[in-house]
């Protein structure tokens, strides 16, 4: 018999969001569904940098009063990837660099003053963190923590989880391009995935995903034209700068959090470095480069 | 560079997997179904014959079954499954007809109560390859103090599309038929028929509600294909069952599923039509709805229509005694039609399900088509109730 497909639309973490199940029992559906929502809301209240009432709000706040919190397994286990791709990325991927993707996540289209981003810089880096499992100190005032990169794909996969624990075999979490597939179709068949294009309308690729996560990263998120000049939401820490690197990657992997974080990565380490870094982790990737130029097979 | 590269993805995996598990693992160990074991006990009653027959038992066949299967995964892709089964069959067939005084058909049935078993052992094995999609091969025998069948079958299927999944198939049989009474009752001694039989299917996602099938199926059977326990009244003397020693078969198959959204239900719908080398053109049309209902219970009330045209050298008796080199009073190559009612409920308990089903089919004269209805035509009663067990 072949199971009705639920789909419901929403929005979350400031992106269209959509989840997909197939179960012949639409009431478990409807549960699940509420569930995953429930997942996403939970870590938005958790650790969005863009609420004051949050987890991580409280964490900045308390920047350069020498007051140390004791994290939860959930926050704990975050920072410790947080940690690992810093290292990984040569110092690239800094969730204290907050101050900094706040001051480019600007609304107007202009460019913020070069005395702004030396003032964000000053608030910026690792070595201003006190990490040890499991107990966290902000030691610089003004130094703002951002799991950008990480929350979204991280919910994709809560969610998905959410519903794969009442049961449901067959469905999909999409959170603003972030992909988690708990399983098939219920007759087999894959969900078909489409890869938004970065410059052109329309999808870049359709691929088949039976189970797993796929994310993608790419400069057209937020991003800032001035003069005819794209900016991505992305930021090189040391320049202070937006970086210069492909126009998207996207990467599969057992969890959206792993594809999210290698996309993440590669986008930080450029097209040559991040070519290499991809190539060298080993997973499914698709690149476009800023001339269009497709790389990488998913 | 490999175990620089292993080292980065593994790394990478392990800080994520605190977080999210080992992902690929949580949603495969949910979409398996480990192991289960199922019963089921079957009773097929045939109705009495009407009107009674000139001579022999009125008391037609029952065949009481009972059947036990085991399902297993070896592996992540392999399923196993292993059968068994055990029927006891008693009562009276039809022998041949005889014409009354007007001419028409009168049944003759065996006179002695046939008793026998049957035992049946078979296994099949499937293998899902992702999404190259599946193969599976299976095996059975089954034996009953006058014949023995051994079937091997082999089947493939792989998705074309996101939307179209192709299924190919083939099966063989070699049935070794051995009458009982043969020197008394001047059956043959024993005797072989062989059974080739292939399918296709396409099956087409029309959108994510509704799928629809169609197959094909051609079989070819040859050896003895008569019944060696039926006789034809032909005049003064009364011939054995005598039928060609080939027979080909073609059969086309369309499903259509429809899920209901609001009323939890499905709606299938089955259409064959079949014809053979014989002359036998057959239509069946069967609906059937499957609702869910709260409890974790589920009904599915069922109709099915059949009608069939007579073969060629079918005739219920030849009363000038003139014969060709073919003939039968088999009822089951006769004109014939019948309806059928089902209805099954079944409810999952956690780990059990329990499954009781009922039919009922009526023969009706007025469905078959080109030909008389023979007097042996069967109605009869069918009752099922069994259980399912899914270890953790």
């Amino acid at each position: 018999m072949s199971g009705l497909l639920i789909r419901h639309q929403f929005r979350a973490m400031g992106c269209p969001c959509s989840i997909q199940l197939e179960h012949p029992d639409a009431r478990l559906a409807d549960a699940a569904i509420a569930a995953a929502i429930g997942q996403v809301e939970r870590l938005d209240r958790k650790y969005s940098h863009y609420r004051d009432d949050s987890l991580l709000a409280d964490w900045c706040a308390s920047a350069g009063s020498g007051r140390v919190f004791e994290l939860d397994a959930e926050s704990a286990a975050l920072f410790d990837l947080a940690a690992l791709l810093h290292a990984q990325s040569g110092g690239l991927f800094d969730i204290t660099a907050g101050a900094l993707t706040r001051l480019w996540d600007r609304p107007q289209q202009t460019l913020p003053e070069p005395t702004e981003i030396d003032a964000a810089r000053a608030c910026i880096g690792w070595q201003h963190l006190s990490w040890q499992r499991p107990l966290l100190r902000l030691a610089l005032a003004g130094l703002r923590l951002d799991l950008g990169g990480l929350v979204k794909e991280y919910a994709a996969d809560r969610a998905a989880q959410a519903c794969i624990e009442l049961g449901i075999a067959a469905g999909v979490v999409e959170l603003g391009g972030d992909v988690r597939v708990m399983g098939p179709h219920l007759d087999g068949s894959p969900w078909r995935i489409g890869i938004r294009h970065p410059r052109a309308a329309g999808t870049l690729a359709r691929i088949d995903v039976r189970e797993g996560g796929l994310a993608t990263s790419g400069d057209y998120e937020r991003a800032l034209i001035v003069d005819g000049r794209r900016y991505s939401h992305i930021v090189d820490p040391r320049s202070g700068w937006p970086i210069q690197s492909y126009a998207s990657v996207s990467v599969r992997a057992a969890s959206c959090l792993a594809a999210g974080a290698a996309a993440t990565l590669a986008m930080l380490l450029g097209v040559q470095a991040g070519t290499g870094y991809l190539r060298e982790l080993g997973l499914p990737h698709l690149t476009v480069d800023l001339d269009g130029v497709v790389g990488g097979e998913l | 560079m490999a175990e620089r590269s292993s080292a980065l993805l593994l790394q990478l995996l392990a800080a994520t997997a605190a977080l999210v598990g080992p992902a690929a693992a949580s949603a495969q160990s949910d979409a398996a179904s480990g192991t289960s074991v199922s019963y089921r006990h079957g009773d097929y009653d045939e109705d009495r014959l009407e009107p009674a027959p000139l001579d022999g038992s009125d008391r037609r066949y029952r065949v009481r079954t009972d059947q036990f299967q085991l399902n297993t995964e070896l592996g992540d892709s392999d399923q196993l499954s292993v059968g068994l089964v055990h029927e006891a069959m008693s009562g009276s067939s039809p022998w041949f007809s005889f014409p009354d005084a007007d001419g028409d058909a009168l049944q003759v049935m065996s006179g002695a109560t046939i008793r026998d078993t049957r035992h049946e052992v078979s296994a099949a094995w499937s293998r899902d390859r992702g999404d190259a999609g599946s193969i599976g091969a299976s095996a059975s025998y089954s034996a009953e103090d006058d014949y023995h069948a051994a079937a091997l079958g082999l089947d493939w299927q792989r998705p074309l599309s996101a939307a179209i999944d192709l299924g190919l198939g083939a099966s063989f049989s070699h049935d070794i038929i051995d009458p009982t009474d043969a020197a008394e009752f001047d059956r043959i001694d024993r005797a072989i028929k062989n059974t080739w039989s292939a399918f296709g299917s396409l099956t087409f996602v029309l959108d994510r509600s509704s799928q629809l099938q169609a197959g094909m199926q051609l079989t070819h059977a040859n050896g003895y294909l008569s019944d060696p326990y039926k006789r034809y009244y032909a005049g003064d003397r009364i011939l054995s069952d005598a039928r060609p020693d080939q027979r080909t078969q073609g059969a086309l198959l369309l499903r259509w599923r429809r899920a209901f959204v609001e009323q939890d239900g499905a709606l299938h719908l089955d259409y064959r039509l079949a014809g053979d080398s014989w002359g036998v053109r057959s239509h069946t049309v069967e609906a059937s709805w499957y609702q869910s209902l709260p409890h974790a219970f589920r009904i599915v009330p069922g109709l099915r229509w059949y009608s069939q045209g007579a073969a060629s050298f079918y005739a219920p008796f030849s009363a000038a005694g003139t014969v060709g080199t073919y003939h039968s009073s088999d009822y089951r190559l006769a004109a014939n039609g019948s309806v059928s009612a089902s209805i099954d409920v079944r409810q999952r308990l956690g780990a059990w399900e329990w499954v009781i089903g009922i039919e009922r089919l009526r023969a009706h004269d007025a469905l078959g088509f080109g030909g008389e209805p023979d007097p042996g035509r069967v109605s009869y009663t069918q009752i099922q109730a069994g259980f399912d067990y899914h270890f953790e």
